[in-house]
Order: structure tokens, then C-alpha cells, then sequence
């Protein structure tokens, strides 16, 4: 080699490293904070669907995309072939979005969050060019992204299916029901991603952040399904708007999901209630009471965080 | 001192404080519940491979979170490059490649595809990350495994990706808390090598935290030491040692006969285990030391320049505690 012959450098040539070319500086550009936070939102939205990872990292959330994404497919398929559509926009399967989201962010959040606890990988992002608060940042809109992309995909299926068949019932409903449905999608994104990461962050213990997300949001779902069984008893199927008793409206608020349920529905102005179909009644006056629960679970989580990652940067 | 590409003008961006790399004032940081780190530490390094010495507890990581920004000092204040640490941490992070004591790598991800990213957070972009990441690696001697996931990693190879993240966005100023912690003694041999390349042929400069002073003075071209927040003594290997070279004799027998013989002579040499160690004052010692071994016929078996090991000099400046952490 002519190593030696072309570096002047005499303890490169004197230990007979021939196949060292020697350090070479970076010259390139650099990015910036903005493009570095960028980047990690990237890199994280990525990894909540397995991306970048293992195969086995992959099997829950494609599980997760093709059992929400199901219904919408069918029932498409069902309305090209004469059927009526009967799975809404506004929030779709309520029971089966439930059910996914839960799972998705009981088990995605952790793998967000709690693995760089774990491996106590912190201190290298802390020693690089970002602010304290940007690795929540980037993380929090990483999962976000990634539940929007669960909750509001199959409502692209549905319409897409749907518009595509002469018998959609017109393209102009259908656009308007799928973006409202997709704007409540955004909101179901927004508290549900925050308090999952908040909880997640608690703890580096991968198996132990999964139980106290998905235990958080299946308990407080199924109290204030039983508190609002309890408030509405001998209550027919079908119950007008007028008669459910303030203890039912109010119930919603123990849960995340019956919070959201509830704004949904008033949103969308959904004023019948099937008690079948979902648990919470329009929240009608109480409105007000479900914006601010939403407002006080998002600052919330929003804190844990902000207090977590200040702490942890540190140590 | 840094050979080769000498001080980098670049690097300092054109407010270079006269080549300090780190200064710091009366720095102070006092924790919550009273607990003194540093204790008005005032400190100028120069570039090149700085060995910061100092007992667990010392202060050496308060000292290199205050540098990386990440502390606020509670009184004093400390720059890089000139750059003040509290105001304007972030874009002196941008200079600093930082390798922390304890583990803080993921062990389900390849060493390429995590330095790769920490090139990323480095703000180096996608392709560039990918070149250097793979660079950094060879250069740490990981090129053959780097494919590999690091939960399968030794710890010395785990050690060598924590250097290698730290290198991956070229920085001008590389802060490796306890490098060597963990490995054997091979690896602290091939990892102090590692530090000393980085140091002279990369021209990167090094401050290397460690509590092993034996072990640093190899591959250090100054040495801070602090104790309980203050400084110890700063000064550089050469000042150190050069204050104090000694020729150390060995003669297979008749060594008290020589020792006096020495004296006789105006040496005064001082007996250590089966050996004499001479202080070596000019070229005049060696000829008079030759003279001394010819006239008494000693078999003599061994004669070399012999270097105090920095303990012995801090032991001997009644630096004792630090030196007892061994």
C-alpha cells in the first residue's frame, strides 16, 4: 500500500495500519435545532409503526391497522354491491376504535418513550444541539402522527370506498362527513397520544408502562360505563335527547374515551342516543364540563412530561 | 499540545480566547440540600489531551454538565471556545462530542443504525450521517460488527460505540467521562490508544475524566486535578515529569557499594527495592554515573530514563487523598 509514502504522519506509518485512511473532517452543512427535532419526529414516527425495527416490532401495529382498517374495507365493498353504508364518520366503530387505539398506545408508547429511559440513551440527546423540551416535542408529535394515521385511515378507506360506487348517495356528503370525521379524528390523536407518553414516561420498565397505560384507559372506561348504566336505569332502548338524566351526561368524563365520545357526538351533533352503540350520551349542556376535562387531561399530560424529561436530562 | 494540524482556526470561529479550550471562573454549584460540587473551581485547558483527575465525587461530571450546558453554575462561569456555557449552551453542544460514564446505549438496534442517528441529532444529514457513522466506527475498530445488534456487544466493543456516537459529529472538543471504566486491562490499553489518536492525529481535543491517575498520565498531555470541587493542581505531563526525571540503575550485585560510591560522587541517589533511582540533572549525571559503575567493575544489568508516575508526583505535593483513590 502507499500508505505509509503519502501520509507524512510517522505514528500512522510506524504501526502499519494500512488500511487506516486517516480521520477526515466534516465540511458539510450542518442542520439546524428545527431540522435536528425534525428528524427524531421522523425517526420515532417510524419506529411506532415497527419501521426501522425488528419484524417482530412490526406485528402489533400492522395487527392494529388491519383490524381497524377491516369494517371500513367490507363496508365499502358491501356498498359498491348495493348495501347502504352503515359505519359513520364521526367516530367510526366507537367500541373497536377503542379497543385498537388502546392496545396501539399501550404497547407503542412505551417502545416511544420508555426505551430510551430504559437504556438511559437521554443524556446523549441532552448533549447534542437541542433544547430540553424538544425530545418530548418531537416524541409527542411522532405519536400523535402515528395515531392519527390508525384513527383516520380507515374514514380514507371508507369514503374512498364509498365515492367509488354509483350508489354513494353523492360525493359532496360524503367529503363533508370525512373531514369533519377526520378533524375528530385529530382530536382523539391529540388527548389520547399525550396521555399515553405521560404515562408511559413514568417508568423505563417496558412491561410495566404497557399495564399502566392500557389498565388507565380500560378502567376509567369501563367505571364510567358502569356509573352511566347506574344513572340511566330502566331506561329504554331508544331514548330522546331531553330525557337522559344529568348523572348519564356527566359520567363520560371519568373516561379519556367517553370524553372524547361525548365531544364527538356533540360536535357532530349526533343528538340520538343507542345506548347499544356507545356508551355516552350527548353531554348537551355539560358540554362545557367535557371541553375542560379534555383541556385538563391534555395540560396534564402535557406537565408530567415536561417535569419528567427536565429531570431526567440531568441525571 | 496538539502536533501536526496544529490550533484549528476554524474550529473556533473566530472568538478563540488565545487557544483555551475550556476556561472557567470561580465556578460554583451548590445542590439543593447544601451538597458543595464545585467550590469556586477556577481552570484554563489548553488543547490537545487533558486528564481530569479527581475522586468520585470530586466534581468531574457536575463540571462536564456545566460545560455541555446542561447545569446552571450557581455562581462563577465556564466557556468553551470562548462560547458561555449558561447563555449559549446549544451551539457549544454543536462543538462537543460527549461520552458519558455509565451505559446508555439501546440493545435491540445495530451500532450502525445508532450512530447513524446520533449523527442525526448532530445535525448532520441523512447521507452525511450515514458516511460518518460508518467512519467513526472504523475508527474505533468496530468495522467488521457494526452490523451486529449492541445488546450482543462485549463491554469493551459497548465502549467503543459510545466513543464512536460521541466522534460521529466531528467535534472540536470530545468530553469522555471515565472511558475506561469496566474494561480490562487490554481494553484500557486499546482504548487509552483510541483517546491518544483522536487526540494528536485526529486534532480533536480530549478531556478525559477519570479517577486513575496511573493510567491517564500515559496519554495526557496536562493534567487538572480537583478535589471537592476545587482545583488540585494544573499543570502539564512535561512540567510534571521534567521536574523530576530519574535514571533508574540496576547492577546484579554490590548495589549498596554503588549507592555510596554515588554519593561520594555528589549524587544522591535513593534505593527503591532492588534498584537506585538517580535524579538526572544534566548530561554530567550520566557521565559520572558511568565513571561510578566502571571504577567499582558492577555488573550492571539495566539503566533507562525512568518517568514518576503522576501519583508519586501528587503524593509527593501532599496530594495523597487523590492519589489513594486507586
Amino acid at each position: 500500500m502507499s500508505a505509509d509514502s503519502a501520509l507524512t504522519d510517522g505514528a500512522i506509518s510506524a504501526r502499519g495500519v494500512i488500511h487506516d485512511r486517516g480521520y477526515r473532517r466534516y465540511e458539510g452543512p450542518r442542520l439546524g435545532r428545527v431540522q435536528i427535532i425534525r428528524a427524531l419526529l421522523w425517526h420515532s414516527f417510524r419506529s411506532a409503526f415497527g419501521i426501522g425495527r425488528g419484524a417482530k416490532a412490526k406485528i402489533l401495529p400492522v395487527i392494529a391497522v388491519v383490524a381497524i382498517c377491516l369494517p371500513a374495507i367490507i363496508n365499502a365493498v358491501a356498498v359498491a354491491n348495493g348495501g347502504s353504508q352503515v359505519v359513520g364518520y364521526e367516530s367510526y366503530l366507537f367500541a373497536l376504535r377503542v379497543i385498537v387505539l388502546t392496545v396501539f398506545v399501550a404497547v407503542q408508547a412505551p417502545e416511544m418513550v420508555s426505551r430510551d429511559l430504559r437504556s438511559r440513551v437521554l443524556p446523549l440527546y441532552f448533549s447534542r444541539p437541542m433544547r430540553r423540551g424538544d425530545y418530548p416535542l418531537a416524541k409527542y408529535l411522532a405519536f400523535t402522527a402515528a395515531c392519527v394515521i390508525l384513527v383516520d385511515l380507515p374514514l380514507v378507506l371508507l369514503y374512498l370506498g364509498t365515492i367509488a360506487s354509483s350508489k354513494s348517495g353523492g360525493i359532496w356528503p360524503n367529503t363533508r362527513g370525512l373531514l369533519g370525521g377526520l378533524a375528530i379524528g385529530l382530536m382523539w390523536a391529540v388527548l389520547v397520544s399525550a396521555i399515553a407518553l405521560a404515562l408511559a414516561s413514568l417508568t423505563g420498565r417496558r412491561a410495566y408502562a404497557t399495564g399502566v397505560v392500557a389498565i388507565f384507559f380500560f378502567l376509567t372506561f369501563i367505571l364510567s360505563q358502569i356509573i352511566q348504566q347506574i344513572a340511566g336505569q330502566g331506561r329504554g332502548q331508544f331514548i330522546s335527547p331531553q330525557t337522559v338524566p344529568a348523572g348519564q351526561r356527566l359520567a363520560g368524563l371519568i373516561s379519556p374515551f367517553n370524553t372524547l365520545q361525548g365531544l364527538t357526538k356533540w360536535f357532530s351533533g349526533v343528538r340520538v342516543f343507542h345506548p347499544g352503540e356507545g356508551p355516552v350520551p350527548d353531554p348537551g349542556s355539560y358540554a362545557p364540563a367535557y371541553i375542560v376535562m379534555f383541556v385538563v387531561l391534555l395540560a396534564a399530560s402535557f406537565a408530567i412530561l415536561a417535569v419528567r424529561y427536565r429531570k431526567a436530562g440531568v441525571a | 499540545m496538539t502536533t501536526g494540524p496544529g490550533p484549528q482556526g476554524g474550529g473556533s470561529g473566530g472568538d478563540g480566547t488565545e487557544g483555551a479550550v475550556i476556561e472557567t471562573q470561580a465556578l460554583t454549584k451548590r445542590y439543593p440540600g447544601d451538597v458543595i460540587a464545585l467550590d469556586g473551581l477556577a481552570v484554563s485547558v489548553a488543547p490537545g489531551i487533558t486528564g481530569l483527575i479527581g475522586a468520585n465525587g470530586a466534581g468531574k461530571s457536575t463540571l462536564i454538565k456545566i460545560l455541555l450546558g446542561l447545569l446552571e453554575p450557581t455562581k462563577g462561569r465556564a466557556s468553551v471556545f470562548g462560547i458561555d456555557c449558561e447563555k449559549d449552551g446549544e451551539r457549544i453542544r454543536t462543538l462537543i462530542g460527549y461520552m458519558p460514564e455509565h451505559d446508555c446505549l439501546p440493545p435491540d438496534v445495530t451500532a450502525t443504525e445508532f450512530v447513524t442517528h446520533m449523527g442525526r441529532m448532530s445535525g448532520l444529514p441523512a447521507t452525511a450521517a450515514k458516511e460518518r457513522a460508518a467512519e467513526s466506527l472504523r475508527h474505533v475498530g468496530l468495522h467488521e460488527e457494526r452490523y451486529r445488534l449492541i445488546g450482543t456487544y462485549s463491554t469493551g466493543m459497548k465502549q467503543r460505540v459510545k466513543l464512536a456516537q460521541a466522534l460521529v459529529g466531528d467535534p472540536r472538543l470530545m468530553l469522555l467521562d471515565e472511558p475506561t471504566n469496566g474494561l480490562d486491562p487490554a481494553g484500557r490499553g486499546a482504548m487509552l490508544d483510541l483517546i491518544s489518536r483522536i487526540g494528536t492525529e485526529f486534532g480533536i481535543s480530549v478531556v478525559v475524566a477519570s479517577h486513575l491517575l496511573g493510567e491517564i498520565e500515559r496519554i495526557c498531555d496536562h493534567i487538572v486535578a480537583i478535589e471537592a470541587g476545587r482545583l488540585l493542581r494544573a499543570d502539564t505531563i512535561t512540567s510534571f515529569t521534567g521536574a523530576s526525571r530519574m535514571l533508574r540503575v540496576e547492577v546484579d550485585e554490590g548495589l549498596a557499594a554503588l549507592a555510596d560510591e554515588l554519593a561520594r560522587r555528589g549524587l544522591s541517589p535513593r534505593r527503591q527495592q532492588r534498584a537506585l533511582l538517580v535524579p538526572l540533572a544534566d548530561d554530567a549525571t550520566y557521565d559520572v554515573l558511568r565513571d561510578a559503575v566502571a571504577d567499582l567493575r558492577a555488573p550492571l544489568s539495566r539503566l533507562e530514563l525512568s518517568r514518576h508516575s503522576v501519583e508519586e508526583l501528587f503524593r509527593d505535593s501532599d496530594l495523597t487523598e487523590v492519589a489513594d483513590v486507586r
